[in-house]
């Protein structure tokens, strides 16, 4: 008789276990589109017999367990680093791109307007409207590289607006990740599942910001660290990035600890951000900048051999509106000289005091053929179609790198999702499974009951 | 291998993506009808139509030039040919004056004549075309020579520089010419001397004298002539170098179009490939999400 309540229970034990694996399904499917959610399995164990005469005490739950793969999560975390490593370039670089301006609007129709402008000055040196159309021509091309420049420059400085908001988030996720470390440290391990996930996805979007290192613990938290093994998060503790505005460029640089971490960072959206910053923009600006320079120093040159409508010998034609060292920050300086924006008869187009010469004047506009860049192989055109190819391989070289890494990302994710991903499919058969279970066990506990009441029956 | 409802909804979301951005860019090369818009578009092809474009601005500005230093050759042209004519009624009239049956009057009529020829010449070369003394070299502002009241004129005071253009690369016409190397050249006298001796030679019917001038007007002559075959020579230049030109220009177009714009035919069929592809993308990824076990479970 014992042992039939013994039967009773354990049905009863068996229908709370079909039931909770129900509640799993149910949770499951409840979770289908939670981001970071990991799909939940239910392990059941046979209670064994104990004695001889016992087939066993039924089913017990021995676990809810969240169905990841470490390894998986690993690889993902530095895919994911990567691809937006890689984004974030091509969506930076394609704004710098965007500032250089049309092919047939920029620079380069510049330059062909402005040596149009000494061309036709040669024809008539003495035409006030040619020199008209001199001033106007050089004053545009002045224009054209200081718009340019300065665009350059606000991309720089949009790079390092962002950098600041990701150092921000960046902390912002450290913090959070430091109380999920507390939570799961002092949970039951029941409990730990849910902060899990979002500890997991913490960690990923972090992944998205900078390439970091996470160990695991054993206590189910994470550690983190930043660049060449700084601390972010060590169990209950977090380190955070500061970023302050320092040098004569005001951009902001990172630390933590009071160590630097700007040249450290390489990866995630912050190192793209860097790279643009501190690497890509500067070394663009500095092949504009020479470029300016050079067209300042060629025309100055060769019209300091000449000779104004006075018969004076010519100043310069073009000058800047700031001293410079070596030709560093040309571009936003170039400006057509005050005196020749004030008098256009200050053009030295003659080769002679005879103010009808024009020998200047078509030196000048032959330099739109001189080779006198890149070591007397690029004209200065060529020199602006250097910087057109260099920004437009980089960012082409970002878009294609990005597409690679998103496929390779995708192909992660569907790893991971193979592993830690809800089926409905799959769901919908293990809702049938614990339902005909259900279904059976009921039956079971009936015909126990049904058993024990012939048994009072007989009495 | 698990499906899961993520990995079916993101990669079908991925596809439509990706279909819908080659759709995407298939319609802007149709509709714009360039398939180099911006550098990373193809970053070759794009600084090639630079050099390219350069080139043709280049290119264009001397067609510029060679037409607008014909237009003024033609001008000089017309000048020498009117000197030389004048230089030939000179010498009638100077023939008309020699000989001993000349009486007085007809002597005068020969030196007034060549005063007009005198007066014509000066005004010739004092020729001034869109503010540029077409003969005064570099001071090419002032008139190079200048006629006092007695009707001499006044030794050149122009500039002997001649102004070129360039209508190519290493090609240039000039288009100023010094009148001194015409009127004078290498001669002791220039032409406005020989025919003021010629005048008064004339007057005072001084046979030797009239010889004198005549041997100078035939100097003078030569090298008027010898000016205007050098600018005829250079017009002839400029039409070919401006047949040349042409080339260059079509040559530089078909370069820039060839290397920024999009081949019509083969973007509208790529774009409906896109369409199409697209299009599939959307089916696939609404039948795939329709069916479900769930929908077989009582």
């Amino acid at each position: 008789m014992s042992d039939l309540f013994a039967s009773l229970n354990s049905a009863a034990r068996a229908l709370d276990a079909q039931r909770l694996g129900l509640d799993v399904v149910g949770q499951n499917i409840a979770n289908v589109n939670s981001p970071g959610y990991t799909r939940r399995a239910l392990d059941l164990s046979p209670i064994p017999p104990n004695t001889k005469f016992s087939a066993g005490g039924g089913v017990t739950v021995e676990d809810i367990h969240a169905q990841r793969d470490y390894l998986i999560e690993r690889r993902l975390r530095t895919e994911t680093s990567a691809e937006r490593r890689e984004a974030a370039l091509a969506d930076a670089l394609g704004i710098v791109e965007l500032a250089l301006g049309k092919a047939g609007q920029s620079v380069d129709a510049d330059l062909s307007a402005f040596f149009d402008s000494f061309a036709t000055l040669a024809e008539n040196p003495t035409s006030a409207v040619s020199r008209n159309e001199v001033q106007d021509q050089g004053q545009n091309l002045a224009a054209s590289f200081r718009a340019i420049s300065s665009g350059l420059t606000s991309a720089r400085q949009d790079a390092d607006t962002q950098v600041g908001s990701v150092v921000e988030d960046i902390n912002n996720i450290v913090e959070r990740l430091r109380t999920l470390n507390q939570t799961i440290a002092s949970s039951p391990p029941e409990a730990r599942l849910a902060p899990q996930d979002a500890q997991a996805l913490l960690v990923r979007q972090l992944t998205e910001l900078a390439d970091v290192s996470v160990l695991q613990r054993t206590d189910g938290g994470v550690d983190v660290s930043i660049g060449n093994g700084r601390p972010l998060v060590v169990g209950v503790t977090a380190y955070e990035v500061d970023a302050t505005a320092t040098g004569p460029s005001g951009y902001l640089q990172l630390s933590t600890e009071g160590f630097s971490l700007t040249g450290e960072i390489t990866g995630g959206k912050l190192g793209a951000l860097l790279e643009v910053r501190d690497a890509t923009i500067p070394g663009y600006l500095t092949q504009l900048d020479e470029l300016a320079y050079e067209v300042v120093q060629q025309v100055n040159d060769l019209h300091a051999t000449g000779y104004d409508q006075s018969g004076t010998a010519g100043g310069d034609f073009f000058s800047f509106s700031a001293s410079l060292t070596g030709s560093a920050g040309a571009a936003a300086a170039i400006r057509l000289d005050p005196a020749i924006v004030n008098d256009g008869s200050l053009i030295a187009a003659s080769g002679s005091t005879e103010v009808g010469g024009n020998t200047v004047a078509r030196a000048i506009a032959a330099l739109r053929d001189a080779r006198v860049l890149s070591g007397g192989t690029a004209t200065l055109s060529d020199a602006w179609g250097q910087l057109v190819y260099r920004v437009g391989r980089d960012v082409k070289n970002a878009q294609s790198e990005q597409s690679n890494r998103s496929e390779i990302l995708n192909q992660v994710e569907s790893l991971r999702d193979q592993v830690s991903g809800i089926s409905l499919d799959e769901e919908a058969a293990q809702m049938l499974r614990f339902q005909r279970a259900y279904e059976a066990n009921a039956r079971f506990f009936r015909l126990i009951d049904e058993t024990l009441d012939m048994l009072f029956s007989m009495a | 291998m698990r499906i899961t409802f993520n990995s079916l909804f993101r990669d079908g979301m991925r596809n439509i993506e990706n279909a819908s951005r080659s759709l995407l860019e298939a319609q802007q090369q149709v509709s714009s009808g360039k398939r180099v818009d911006r550098a990373s578009d193809d970053p070759s092809a794009a600084t090639g139509g630079l050099a390219s474009r350069a080139e043709l601005a280049t290119v264009q500005r001397y067609e510029k030039a060679a037409d607008s230093v014909y237009s003024r050759l033609t001008v000089v042209d017309t000048v020498l040919s009117d000197v030389i004519s004048k230089l030939t009624a000179a010498q009638s009239a100077i023939m008309s004056a020699q000989g001993t049956t000349q009486s007085p009057v007809q002597r005068e009529a020969a030196a007034q004549e060549l005063e007009g020829v005198r007066s014509s010449i000066v005004d010739d070369f004092n020729m001034s075309f869109n503010g540029t003394f077409l003969f005064a070299g570099a001071k090419s502002t002032t008139p190079p020579y200048t006629v006092a009241s007695d009707g001499t004129v006044s030794a050149y005071a122009g500039s002997t520089t001649e102004i070129e253009v360039d209508i190519n690369r290493n090609s240039a016409v000039t288009v100023v010419l010094n009148a001194e190397s015409i009127a004078k050249g290498s001669a002791g006298a220039d032409v406005f001397s020989v025919l003021n001796d010629a005048i008064t030679a004339a007057r005072s019917g001084d046979s030797a004298a009239l010889q004198t001038a005549m041997a100078g007007i035939k100097e003078a002559f030569e090298r008027t002539t010898a000016a205007q075959s050098r600018v005829g020579g250079d017009m002839r230049s400029i039409d070919g170098e401006k047949l040349r030109l042409e080339q260059m220009r079509i040559s530089a177009m078909s370069r820039v179009s060839k290397l920024e714009d999009a081949n019509l035919a083969e973007a509208v069929s790529s774009m409906n490939r896109a369409d199409t592809a697209y299009k599939a993308a959307l089916g696939a990824v609404s039948t795939a999400s329709r069916v479900s076990l769930l929908d077989y479970l009582g």
